[in-house]
């Protein structure tokens, strides 16, 4: 037995490597653009810092149609001006993303493969080239629709609108060149009645040829408000299928959850077979797929909560202080009105909502905790030891190999509802001789 | 067997009888299925929630809360006594007749319902914040006093306090999420408990208003129902109205000031919940409306609730 844990230790001590899932980037459902263009809507991402009321939500893109179709509307708490609003580096959702990111811990090499696992429709759909041309700050028209502000931030135009009915806004978005989807006019009116405004955001071509950037870039808006809400119900206007959002909420304090849905966590620290990872992406879908189903559909996962100083294993390096701030953290190095913010310290909290209509009626509600557990998505992989073995111990380990094997495929089978005659044959099973009872009777 | 006389005979069946009164007892104590249901609630709540309960902050909560209820409520006994017999100076005798009184022990089931919701309901990091919730809501019971009633609900006390006094205390609304079965259970067991102490009126007042206040909003909003639906099949909402809004001890004797007082709190629940944005505001409508119990059992009397008529139960 102590040569076996000998052997399994050695086995453990090899290289970690860390296989991250990159979810291809996009934004949750406020695109409006022309009606012939693809949009590639995937898993929407959004980071959302927050200490207090103070709020910094960024929004990214990962639009994929024509630059000059592109159009977002968004519902906010408060009017913003044009210092409240930035534009920022895309690079820092994707190290958010590694940072965070569900990850395969294995002994031997590492895979680093590309994963893009999310997939959603489209959603507002319409063209908004003209819309802009109409400069009327501060002035009310007919339709009681408000342009508050009117500014351009980097490659963005931005209007900040109010409303007094849906009706009105409606036909001011449709008369300014936006085609709204039936249906949006039920689902901006709450918006409106509870005097929240509307951003809307398009690409100015100009800033946009110039800049020579390759995407968009995602903006981010600085705003106090008490309420710590998401809305995604605008986003669900035309959209049959599911959508994916991933949310990065960086807190002084320690986690963040969803006070009108249940925040659950991934399955975790499951030993793996080997062959997964070369699937890794196919498994973490289907493993999400299942939890999904096995929730009813009507749950938030939470996939990672550290705080942010640390990381084990780390899956990416921690952010700098430059790129925290990138990401919205304004806390750092500031004195706080809030004094029980612990300073210089932020706990990031990864929640992925797999929402429709149905399952969600509600925006996304959240509340800010003192919760300070940790945890990360972290699956296995233990690769057998393959080389010589010439001790007595050599078969009792292969035969504890086998057994371990045959537990792994089951976890999988469990996780994903992958066919266990598949998986078994997917693995290699480490053969042994096994020991005839007689053997230990008379030797 | 042969050698069993009468008497003997007679003192087994006595002591039989002795056993069934008291299992009777107990099951006539309206706190035992209170408490039974709660542990149920908890067990639930750690086998199919999802929650990271630590085994060690529950067992802080616990203990915590019967010492607290023990040694405030034999103080309460001693001092009692000790009053009523003046001439007598013996007094570590009735400091041991206090710590082992009938009443005292009896108090500690209270006490145990109180742990088990804060159990279910408050979190937090550290056993200095669980143990500072524990002994205040158990406190609160002896301190906030009008002519021998407390009128705070000591887990409710308990959670604002933790809430208001530490840095890592926190509570979950969403923890219980919204399947149609818990709501039939938290249904069919608050049932029972609230038929015992016949306190099902303050329950159905409260639900019947906020969920018409609720209705109203989201028809001027126009938000659909399955939004109003989703509100209310909130476990966490439940729970509270069925098993804390309902302590017969701490509200309203009279059965009018009750309904206003479950008016009361669905009201200001309404106003802090949804222009307040407070994501607890049932806890805190709960703790503000709570004093007015003193006005409401001025204005209109009515006899005290007892766990049990020949009981008088401090706390």
């Amino acid at each position: 037995m102590k040569l076996l844990r000998i052997l399994l230790s050695c086995l453990l001590a090899v290289t970690i490597f860390i296989v991250g899932i990159q979810p291809a980037q996009a934004f949750c459902g406020f695109y409006v653009a022309k009606a012939d263009t693809n949009l590639y809507n995937q898993a929407s991402q959004v980071i959302i810092a927050r200490d207090g009321e103070r709020t910094v939500l960024t929004m990214a893109n990962d639009y994929q149609g024509e630059v000059k179709d592109f159009a977002l509307v968004v519902p906010v708490p408060v009017i913003l001006k044009e210092e409240q609003v930035h534009v920022g580096n895309p690079q820092i959702l994707s190290r958010l993303d590694s940072f965070s990111a569900p990850r395969l811990v294995e002994y031997f090499d590492s895979n680093p493969c590309e994963v893009r696992m999310y997939e959603s429709d489209a959603v507002f759909k319409s063209a908004p080239q003209a819309a802009f041309a109409e400069r009327q700050l501060r002035r009310e028209n007919s339709l009681g629709v408000t342009i508050e502000e009117q500014f351009t931030v980097g490659e963005y135009d931005i209007l900040i609108l109010s409303a007094k009915e849906s009706n009105g806004l409606e036909t001011w978005l449709i008369q300014n060149g936006y085609k709204i989807p039936r249906g949006a006019k039920e689902l901006l009116r709450p918006y409106i009645r509870q005097n929240m405004k509307f951003f809307v955001a398009k690409v100015n071509l100009e800033e946009y040829d110039e800049g020579g950037f390759e995407r968009l870039r995602p903006i981010s808006i600085a705003y106090e408000s008490p309420k710590y809400m998401l809305p995604i119900r605008l986003g669900m206007v035309n959209a049959k299928k599911e959508q994916d959002l991933i949310v990065y909420l960086l807190s002084p304090n320690g986690q963040t959850e969803l006070t009108n849905y249940r925040t659950v966590k991934v399955p975790s620290d499951r030993e793996i077979p080997e062959f997964v990872k070369a699937e890794f992406k196919d498994f973490y879908t289907a493993m999400f797929q299942k939890s999904y189903e096995r929730e009813n559909k009507q749950v938030a996962f939470l996939e990672y909560a550290w705080d942010m100083a640390s990381c084990d294993p780390c899956s990416a390096q921690p952010l700098n202080q430059e790129e925290l701030k990138q990401a919205g953290v304004f806390w750092l190095n500031s004195p706080s009105r809030n004094p029980r913010s612990i300073r210089n310290n932020v706990f990031i909290t990864r929640l992925h909502v797999r929402y429709t209509g149905n399952k969600f009626p509600e925006d996304l509600r959240f509340q800010a905790t003192g919760n300070r557990q940790l945890f990360q998505g972290r699956y296995v992989i233990r690769h057998p030891f393959t080389g010589t073995m010439n001790c007595s111990a050599a078969n009792e380990y292969k035969r504890s190999v086998r057994d371990r094997q045959e537990r792994e495929a089951q976890t999988l089978a469990s996780l994903t509802g992958w066919k266990i005659d598949d998986i078994h044959n997917k693995i290699e099973f480490v053969k042994f001789q096994p020991t005839q009872w007689w053997r230990n009777l008379w030797n | 067997m042969r050698n069993i006389s009468v008497r003997e005979l007679w003192l087994f069946a006595m002591k039989d009888i002795h056993i069934l009164a008291r299992s009777h007892y107990i099951l006539d104590d309206a706190r035992t299925y209170q408490i039974l249901f709660l542990a149920c609630f908890l067990c639930l709540g750690i086998g199919t929630r999802d929650w990271t309960l630590r085994p060690d902050l529950i067992a802080v909560v616990i203990v915590s809360c019967l010492l607290s209820q023990w040694c405030l409520s034999a103080l309460v006994e001693y001092t009692k006594q000790k009053n009523n017999n003046i001439f007598l100076t013996n007094s570590t005798d009735y400091l041991k007749d206090s710590i082992f009184s009938h009443k005292v022990i009896s108090s500690l089931r209270s006490a145990l319902i109180t742990a088990l919701g804060l159990c279910l309901l408050l979190r937090g990091n550290n056993y200095t914040t669980m143990a500072v919730a524990s002994c205040l809501a158990i406190a609160s019971k002896f301190l906030f006093r009008f002519r021998g009633k407390h009128f705070f609900n000591p887990a409710n006390f308990g959670i604002i306090i933790a809430l208001i006094l530490t840095n890592d205390a926190w509570v979950s609304p969403g923890q219980w999420g919204t399947d149609w079965w818990y709501l039939l259970l938290f249904t069919g067991m608050g049932g029972i408990v609230l038929k015992k102490v016949g306190r099902w009126d303050t329950s159905v007042a409260f639900l019947l208003t906020y969920a018409s206040l609720e209705a109203i909003r989201n028809f001027w909003l126009g938000w659909g129902w399955e939004v109003w639906q989703h509100q209310f099949m909130s476990g966490s909402l439940l729970l509270f109205a069925l098993f804390m809004l309902t302590d017969p001890r701490s509200i309203p004797n009279a059965g009018i000031s009750r309904l206003i007082w479950a008016v009361s709190i669905a009201v200001v629940t309404f106003i802090l919940q949804d222009y307040f944005y407070i994501s607890i505001a049932i806890f805190w409508a709960l703790f503000i409306i709570s004093p007015l119990t003193i006005f409401f059992d001025r204005v209109w009397s009515a006899p005290r609730f007892t766990w049990k008529r020949m009981l008088v139960v401090s706390g």
